[in-house]
């Protein structure tokens, strides 16, 4: 097993999320909280770097006011997120 | 780490199944800057390119806006989801 975290890549990590509980806080006041079910790495010739596009089920909160929106299944572009969480928000809610 | 799918009854697991499962029925997308357009998915693409039909607009979640085809431009969607009640149902 290769378990030092130090040799473990971000997108290493992101993949072994795949199925648990995730955290993603977006770019501007929003995030979502939700089980990971994949993602889909983009290579285009506009866009060197892959964007990520991550599914994401059940709730998403926003902070404008904290309005909350539960959702069943969504596809998240992945343009515009700032971090990723794995084991989901602190917050119990 | 399995990629334990335990929960997953009538939905998919990866983003390419989801794309195929949801063409043709109804969905919400959400722009970047917070609208949101309810219709029928007609098709997508990789850009996230979306044409629906029977498409309503919702700002602030007050309907404003009806078309019956739209083009929406992929770099303006935040995301897709299913809706679950049927357009036929609430409209």
């Amino acid at each position: 097993m290769a378990s030092n975290p130090l040799q473990l890549l971000p997108s290493e990590l992101i993949d072994r999320c795949i199925g648990s509980k995730i955290w993603v806080i977006m770019k501007g006041d929003k995030e979502l909280v939700g089980t990971l079910r994949g993602r889909v790495l983009k290579p285009g010739p506009d866009r060197p770097v892959r964007s990520g596009l991550d599914q994401v089920t059940d709730r998403e909160i926003t902070a404008e006011g904290r309005r909350i929106t539960k959702l069943d299944q969504i596809l998240l572009n992945g343009n515009n997120i700032a971090i990723l969480v794995p084991g989901g928000s602190p917050d119990p809610e | 780490m399995s990629s334990g799918g335990e929960k997953g009854t009538a939905t998919t697991k990866t983003p390419a199944d989801f794309l195929k499962s949801i063409r043709g029925r109804p969905v919400v997308v959400k722009l970047n800057s917070g609208v949101d357009y309810r219709g029928i998915l007609a098709c997508l693409d990789g850009y996230m390119n979306i044409a629906m039909e029977q498409t309503e607009e919702y700002v602030n979640g007050q309907l404003k806006n009806k078309y019956g085809d739209a083009f929406i431009r992929g770099n303006n969607v935040l995301y897709i989801s299913t809706s679950k009640r049927t357009l036929a149902d609430g409209a």
